[in-house]
C-alpha cells in the first residue's frame, strides 16, 4: 500500500478483501513513526483502539456481512473530538488526562462506516489560534516545509492527511480553523453547511460557528466522508433535517456531452473586494487566476460579486463574537468535575489556580476579552452591535449567491507562514482568516483546495455555496481536478516528447 | 409630622416542573433520595462537546401555567446563558431566559387584606434549568466552617418556570396568600406537585418600605429594595417579611438609608442578614444561547393546551359556593387541592348532603390525613363509601356517634362500609328492645316532666326533645334520633 492510497480505494480494496484492515493500520503505525519525531502532528496515538477495530472489521468482513462506505480507511480526528475511553485534551493543559466518557456522533459514524480512528490530531489549545503553535504540548511542522506552519487549528490534522499518514481526517471550523490549514499544507478542506453534521462530541469554541469538517487528499474522498458524516442527530439542536444529495455522484465522472463541460451552465463568481487588494500575496493571486482558467474551461460562466462589508467587517465582527462565545464555553473549566483541578483552600483560588494553570496564554487572552465584551455595560456596544453587522453580512452573501452558483476566493491571503512569524502579534496572525469567516459567519458551505503552481508553497482557493450547497462544491472541485489532471497529462506527454 | 410605612413586596418564584426527563437531556428529575450523582449525563454535567436539546414536555407546562396565570405567551423567544462560577453550576452558566421571557403581563387574585380579591399582576415566566446541589460537611451543612463540600448534580438541569410578581403585594399576610393561591393553581394544572418542603416551589421576594405623610399621603421617601431569599415555608415567607420590613421601617426612623442588596433569612433564629451589596452584585454576562433555537409555540399547540385545562380552582370555588351553599371559608378548604375537590364532589355525588359532606371532610377525613402524614390519595376510605355512610346519616339511619364508629372502624381495620356498618350493627347494634328499655327508663325518672307533656303544657315541644335527649344518652349516642321520636311518641300515645 503507497501513502497515496486514497480513502475511496482503501475501502474498496478491503471490501474486495484485497486488503486486510489490520494492514492499513500497520502502514498508519508506521507512517507515523517515522514522520512524527520531525512533525509532531499528532497528540494521541490510539494504537491499542485501532487494533481492535480492524479486527473486529476483518471478522464481520470474514463472515461476509456487508461492508461499509470506509472500511479499514484511517481517520484522524483532532483533539477536541470526543472518542469514548481515550484522551481528549484540546491540546490543553486543562484536559491533559482527561478520558472522554462518551463517543461524539463523528466518531460514533465513523466506526459504523468501518473506518479505523487512529490517532488524534494536534491543534490550537482549545482551537484558539492559526497556527498550532498554541498546543500546550507542542507545535506542529508543515510537511511541505518544516520551518513553516501547518495553520490552525487544525494544524495536526491537516498536517497529518499532507504527509500521509491517513487519508481522511475531521476537525472543528470555526471561523477557517479547518480551511486555512487546508490552504497551508495543500490538501482539500470541507467546511459543510452549519447544522448538516452533529456537532455533538465535539468541544466547543464558538457553537454558533463551529463545524465539523473534512481533511482529505482527494474531492472523492471529501465527499465519501461527507456521505458519511452528515444527516440530521437530534443531539445537536443545531442540526437540520432534510434530504441530502447524493454526493457520490456529484463528483463522478460525468458522461456523454457534459464531459468535456461538466460546468456549463454554471456562474462563478469573484469577489470584487479582492480585486486590488494589497494584501493578497501574489501565490495566492495566481492560485486563484489559475482556478478561474480552469473553471472556465470547464464551461463555467464567471462573473463578479461586490460583498464590502463582509470584507470590510467580517473579521472584526468575528473576533468580537468568537471572544464572546469562547469566554462562554471555556467557562465551564473551573477544577471542579473533570480536568485540571488545582489544590486549593476555597472555592475562588480552585478557580484561580485551575484557570491560572490549565489555560495557555492566547486562550485567556480570548476568555478575558469576550468577558469584557459581555459585560452588561458593554454589551450593545459590542455584542450586540457584532451581531447585527453579522446579520447583515449574512444578508449580502445571501442575496450574491442569489445571484450565481459559487463565490471563488483565495483561501487565505499568503501561504503558510513561518514558525514564530507571529509570536505575540494575535492580530497580524488572524489576518490569515481573513477570507474565510465570512463562510462561518454565515453558515455556508466552502471548500478549498491546492492551486499553488507546481514545486511551489500550497495556496488554496476556495468556493463557497448557498447552505447545503455541498453538492455544486463537490461537483466544480471535481470538475478542477480533471482539468488540472489532463494538463498534467499532456504535460508529461509534452515532457517525453 | 405622623409617618406611615407602607411595605411594597414583590415575589420571584421558582416552580419545578413536573416533568419526567430535566431540561435540555433525558436524564431523570426524580432526584429526592438518588444516590448523588446518579441522574447525570454529559449534557448535565456540562462535559465538553455535550450539546442541550429542549424537553418538549417542559415547554408545554409552562405555557400551561402561563395559561392559568392570563399571561401573554410568545412563539419564538429565546434562551440566554447567565454566566456565573459556582461549584453548583456545572458549565459556569445557567441556561434561562433575558430579555424575551416566554410569557408575560398575566395575573392571579388573591384574598386581599382588605376582604376582598385583589389582582396581583404577573411580571413574566420564563424556563430555566435549576443548579446542583452542594453539602457541606459543617453542622449546621451550611458553607461556613465547612472542611469539605460535595457536589451533586442529580438535580442539576431539572426544569423550572420562574415567575415574576409585579410589586403589587402590600403585605406578608397577603404574599402569603399570593404564595398558596400559586400553589393551588400549580397543582390545579398539574405543572409542578408544588411541594415548599421538597424545593419544588422556591420564594425569593423584593421587600421596600415607602415612608410617606400620614395626613397627606405625600411620599417621602422610597427605600431601595432588599431581595430576601432561602424562605422554605408559607410560614418563613410570613415570618421573614415580617421581620424586614420591621427592620427597614426601624431603619428609616433611626434616619437610616436603605441599599439595594440581597439578604438571607435565617429560619432558626428569626433574621434576615445580608448576603451582598449593590456593589458586589453579579453581572452576569448574558449571551443568546448559541446551542438553542428559539422555542416554538405553535397556534395548534395553545389550541391543544388551552383545550386540556382543567377547571381553574378559583372557577371551583366558586362553583362549590353557589352549588351546594357552601361557606367561602369551607369552599377554600375543599378545593386546595384539585384532589380533595375530586374528593368531596365523589362523595356528594354518591348521594350525601352536600353540606353534611363538606363538614366530614373538612374534619374526619383531613384529621386522618393530619394523623397520618398522607394526602388525600392515601385516604383509606373511599369517596363513595364516606358518601353512603353521609347519607344514612341524612336520611337517620345512623347516629353521629355510629356514623363516626362506622368512620373508625374503615379508618383502622380497613374494612369496607358494609362490614363496618355489620361490625356496629343495624342502629349501631341497638336493638328496638333496648331502645324501649332505655326510653321507659328515663320516663320513669322524670315523672313531673312526663306530667307537664301529658298535661298539654309542652306546647313548643321543648320537654319532648329534653326527653329525646335524655334517652339518646341513655343509649350513649347510638340510637338515631328518628328512632328516638319514635319510640318516645308511642309510649306517650300508650299513655293516654
Amino acid at each position: 500500500m503507497q501513502l497515496s492510497m486514497t480513502a475511496a480505494e482503501t475501502a474498496r480494496r478491503v471490501s474486495e478483501g484485497e486488503l486486510r484492515p489490520l494492514e492499513t493500520v500497520d502502514v498508519f503505525m508506521k507512517t507515523a513513526r517515522e514522520r512524527e519525531p520531525n512533525l509532531h502532528a499528532l497528540l494521541a496515538v490510539l494504537e491499542e483502539r485501532a487494533g481492535h477495530a480492524a479486527e473486529r472489521l476483518d471478522a464481520s468482513l470474514s463472515r461476509g456481512e456487508g461492508p461499509g462506505p470506509l472500511s479499514g480507511v484511517p481517520v484522524v480526528l483532532d483533539d477536541g473530538i470526543c472518542v469514548r475511553g481515550t484522551p481528549t485534551t484540546c491540546a490543553s493543559r486543562m484536559l491533559e488526562g482527561w478520558i472522554a466518557p462518551y463517543d461524539s456522533a463523528a466518531s460514533e459514524m465513523l466506526d459504523s462506516s468501518g473506518a479505523i480512528i487512529c490517532a488524534k490530531g494536534n491543534m490550537d489549545e482549545f482551537s484558539i489560534g492559526c497556527s498550532t503553535e498554541t498546543s500546550a504540548f507542542g507545535a506542529t511542522a508543515n510537511p511541505c516545509d518544516p520551518g513553516r506552519v501547518p495553520g490552525g487549528s487544525a494544524g495536526g490534522c491537516a498536517a497529518a492527511v499532507a504527509a500521509g499518514y491517513a487519508p481522511l481526517a475531521l476537525a472543528c471550523d470555526t471561523g477557517g480553523s479547518l480551511l486555512q490549514p487546508a490552504s497551508y499544507c495543500g490538501v482539500y478542506g470541507l467546511r459543510p453547511t452549519y447544522g448538516l453534521v452533529s456537532r455533538w462530541g465535539v468541544a466547543a469554541l464558538a457553537p454558533s460557528m463551529d463545524q465539523l469538517g473534512i481533511l482529505s487528499r482527494t474531492v472523492e474522498d471529501a465527499a465519501l466522508a461527507l456521505s458519511v458524516i452528515s444527516g440530521h442527530d437530534p443531539r445537536d439542536a443545531m442540526s437540520s433535517p432534510g434530504d441530502r444529495p447524493d454526493y457520490m455522484a456529484a463528483v463522478a465522472v460525468p458522461d456523454g456531452k457534459d464531459a468535456r463541460r461538466p460546468l456549463a451552465g454554471r456562474r462563478i463568481a469573484t469577489v470584487a473586494e479582492m480585486r486590488g487588494g494589497s494584501d493578497l500575496a501574489g501565490a495566492c493571486r495566481e492560485a486563484l487566476d489559475r482556478t478561474l482558467a480552469m473553471l472556465a474551461e470547464a464551461g463555467a460562466e464567471l462573473v463578479e460579486v461586490h460583498l464590502p462589508l463582509s470584507f470590510n467587517h467580517g473579521l472584526a465582527c468575528y473576533q468580537v463574537l468568537l471572544a464572546a462565545e469562547a469566554s462562554s464555553s471555556l467557562a465551564r473549566f473551573d477544577g471542579v468535575r473533570h480536568g485540571l483541578s488545582a489544590e486549593a483552600d476555597s472555592l475562588n483560588s480552585l478557580y484561580l489556580g485551575t484557570r491560572g494553570k490549565g489555560f495557555g496564554r492566547e486562550v485567556k487572552r480570548v476568555a478575558a476579552a469576550g468577558t469584557y465584551i459581555l459585560g452588561s455595560d458593554r454589551y450593545e456596544d459590542c455584542y450586540l452591535r457584532a451581531s447585527n453587522v453579522r446579520r447583515r453580512i449574512v444578508g449580502e452573501l445571501l442575496d450574491a449567491l442569489a445571484g450565481c452558483d459559487l463565490i471563488a476566493l483565495p483561501t487565505t491571503p499568503t501561504t503558510a507562514f513561518r514558525r514564530g512569524e507571529f509570536d505575540g502579534d494575535y492580530f497580524g496572525m488572524s489576518l490569515s482568516l481573513s477570507f474565510t469567516v465570512q463562510a462561518s459567519l454565515a453558515g455556508l458551505p466552502a471548500l478549498s483546495f491546492n492551486a499553488a503552481g507546481a514545486g511551489e508553497l500550497p495556496a488554496g482557493v476556495q468556493l463557497i455555496a448557498p447552505r447545503r450547497g455541498e453538492a455544486g462544491l463537490l461537483a466544480a472541485a471535481a470538475a478542477i481536478e480533471r482539468v488540472r489532471a489532463s494538463r498534467d497529462e499532456a504535460g508529461e506527454r509534452r515532457s517525453e516528447r | 409630622m405622623r409617618h406611615v410605612y407602607t411595605p411594597v413586596i414583590g415575589l420571584e418564584i421558582h416552580v419545578q416542573l413536573a416533568t419526567e426527563s430535566k431540561l435540555f437531556c433525558p436524564c431523570s428529575t426524580d432526584y429526592i433520595g438518588a444516590e448523588p450523582n446518579t441522574n447525570v449525563c454529559p449534557v448535565c454535567l456540562g462535559l465538553p462537546g455535550a450539546l442541550p436539546t429542549l424537553n418538549a414536555r417542559a415547554v408545554e407546562l409552562a405555557v400551561r401555567a402561563a395559561m392559568g396565570l392570563s399571561c401573554e405567551i410568545h412563539d419564538g423567544t429565546i434562551f440566554h446563558r447567565k454566566h456565573y462560577f459556582y461549584a453548583d453550576l456545572p458549565k459556569a452558566y445557567q441556561v434561562s431566559q433575558y430579555d424575551r421571557p416566554l410569557a408575560d403581563r398575566g395575573e392571579l387574585y388573591i384574598s386581599g387584606d382588605g376582604g376582598s380579591p385583589k389582582r396581583i399582576g404577573i411580571t413574566r415566566l420564563h424556563l430555566e434549568e435549576d443548579a446542583g446541589k452542594l453539602v457541606h460537611s459543617a453542622a449546621d451543612g451550611r458553607l461556613e466552617g465547612a472542611r469539605e463540600s460535595y457536589a451533586d448534580f442529580n438535580r442539576g438541569g431539572v426544569p423550572l418556570a420562574e415567575i415574576v410578581s409585579d410589586p403589587d403585594i402590600g403585605s406578608p399576610r397577603e404574599a402569603r396568600e399570593y404564595v398558596s393561591a400559586l400553589r393551588r393553581l400549580v397543582r390545579y394544572l398539574g405543572v409542578s406537585d408544588g411541594d415548599m418542603d421538597r424545593g419544588s416551589m422556591r420564594v425569593d421576594a423584593n421587600v421596600s418600605v415607602v415612608k410617606s405623610n400620614a395626613d397627606t399621603g405625600e411620599i417621602l421617601y422610597r427605600g431601595d429594595r432588599a431581595e430576601i431569599k432561602n424562605m422554605n415555608s408559607l410560614r418563613s415567607v410570613e415570618r421573614a417579611l415580617e421581620y424586614e420590613i420591621r427592620r427597614q421601617r426601624a431603619t428609616l426612623e433611626s434616619g437610616g438609608t436603605l441599599e439595594r442588596e440581597t439578604r438571607h433569612w435565617n429560619d432558626g433564629e428569626g433574621v434576615t442578614t445580608s448576603m451582598r451589596s449593590k456593589e458586589a452584585a453579579l453581572d452576569y454576562r448574558c449571551l443568546p444561547d448559541p446551542d438553542l433555537g428559539p422555542i416554538e409555540v405553535s397556534r395548534e399547540m395553545l389550541d391543544a393546551i388551552r383545550s386540556s385545562l382543567p377547571e381553574m380552582p378559583w372557577e371551583r370555588e366558586a362553583r362549590f359556593i353557589g352549588d351546594y351553599s357552601l361557606s367561602e371559608v369551607d369552599a377554600a378548604v375543599l378545593v386546595e387541592t384539585p384532589a380533595l375537590a375530586d374528593y368531596y364532589e365523589r362523595c356528594v355525588r354518591s348521594g350525601a348532603s352536600p353540606l353534611r359532606a363538606s363538614n366530614w371532610v373538612r374534619t374526619e377525613v383531613l384529621r386522618v390525613l393530619n394523623e397520618r402524614g398522607v394526602g388525600i390519595e392515601e385516604c383509606p376510605v373511599r369517596p363513595e363509601e364516606l358518601g353512603l355512610l353521609v347519607s344514612m346519616l341524612d336520611e337517620g339511619r345512623a347516629s353521629t356517634t355510629v356514623a363516626k364508629e362506622i368512620f373508625g372502624l374503615m379508618v383502622d381495620r380497613g374494612l369496607s362500609l358494609q362490614e363496618a356498618t355489620d361490625r356496629c350493627g343495624a342502629h349501631g347494634g341497638l336493638s328496638q328492645e333496648d331502645l324501649e328499655l332505655a326510653a321507659k327508663s328515663v320516663l320513669d325518672a322524670n315523672p313531673d316532666v312526663l306530667a307537664e307533656i301529658m298535661g298539654g303544657r309542652d306546647l313548643k315541644g321543648k320537654k319532648r326533645k329534653f326527653i329525646c335527649g335524655l334517652v339518646m344518652k341513655e343509649t350513649r349516642g347510638r340510637a338515631t334520633p328518628g328512632a328516638v321520636e319514635d319510640v318516645i311518641a308511642r309510649f306517650l300515645e300508650g299513655m293516654e
